[in-house]
């Protein structure tokens, strides 16, 4: 949404709209985390009156869908793809496939057994 | 002193009572009977190591990387370093490599049948310090971290042995330590504390929970 994004970049990888979209939902989640896990603590919190714990619960569901750490995906550095990722280097299937053999990704050759 | 020296032999004759100033010797040929010093003679070797008396063990020091001949070299460095810093060691032992492999499709989507794969294996070794005193074992370790070699990760676990009422002293140790601690736990692990309890706090005050309670 835009009324979280950077006015600025704010991003030094490749750069498109749902890399963009991506790092915003990230900040975002880090920015409101506290307020997100006092209010699931408040909810599990079987000691506080249950009207109070349906408050947070009300609270809890009418906080932005950016908010939640479920819209972060992991997204290709170096081609920005959001499928078929790995997790290690972060980087597409086929970004990593001509990385490694480049020789770019320390350690990483090609494995024969 | 040195350009003084210098003069007289300029000004002196050649032939009868000439100063060496250059680090050769006298006659080239003999130049094969000079042995090399023992502390340069030994890098050729095996490194020295010291024997222990208890055995007890202080520190493990473990060593990774993707490469060797690097792996090897450090190795060598460490174990040369402990010999000299009086530090009985052991190793290096070849820990089981870890090996991890990744297999993705050459192409398209559709051109699954034709993969390639890759594989990064990490090569580690174990260093073991014995009755070292934790002084100079953190002494080591500070050397080895100065002359970090490229592409090689170390990690070290260290022991020390202390009398029975620990807590006691450590608790009067406290004070003086609270600062050097707090400058290094901030390095590590999270730096940014979430406040969750203040959130909560506050949550329950404000205007929409007043009413709940």
């Amino acid at each position: 949404m835009s009324m979280f994004r950077a006015k600025k970049l704010d991003i030094g990888s490749f750069v498109n709209v749902k890399v963009i979209r991506d790092h915003t939902k990230r900040k975002v989640f880090a920015e409101y985390e506290p307020e997100r896990q006092a209010l699931r603590y408040i909810i599990q919190n079987t000691t506080l009156p249950a009207r109070t714990r349906a408050e947070a619960q009300l609270q809890l569901t009418q906080m932005h869908c950016y908010t939640r750490p479920t819209q972060i995906r992991g997204r290709c550095l170096l081609g920005g793809k959001g499928r078929g990722i790995l997790r290690d280097f972060r980087l597409s299937r086929y970004n990593f496939r001509l990385q490694a053999l480049s020789g770019n990704i320390p350690g990483v050759q090609k494995a024969s057994w | 002193m040195l350009m003084s020296t210098r003069s007289q032999a300029s000004v002196a004759d050649p032939k009868t009572d000439q100063l060496q100033l250059t680090n050769e010797l006298p006659d080239p040929a003999l130049e094969n009977d000079v042995r090399l010093p023992r502390s340069v003679q030994a890098l050729y070797l095996q490194p020295l190591r010291r024997e222990t008396e208890y055995g007890v063990p202080s520190c493990d020091l473990q060593l990774r990387s993707y490469s060797i001949p690097n792996l090897e070299f450090f190795c060598d460095f460490a174990l040369r370093a402990a010999y000299y810093l009086n530090l009985p060691a052991f190793g290096p032992v070849p820990l089981p490599k870890i090996i991890e492999r990744w297999t993705v499709p050459r192409s398209h989507f559709i051109f699954k049948k034709s993969q390639e794969n890759f594989e990064r294996i990490t090569r580690r070794r174990l260093i073991q310090i014995r009755d070292g005193h934790p002084e100079t074992v953190q002494v080591w370790l500070a050397f080895l971290q100065k002359h970090a070699y490229y592409g090689i990760g170390m990690k070290a676990n260290m022991w020390e042995y202390s009398p029975l009422d620990t807590s006691k002293q450590m608790d009067s140790e406290l004070p003086s330590m609270q600062k050097s601690i707090d400058e290094k736990m901030e390095l590590l692990g999270q730096s940014k504390v979430l406040g969750t309890v203040e959130k909560v706090k506050e949550l329950l005050e404000s205007e929409r929970f007043k009413h709940t309670a």
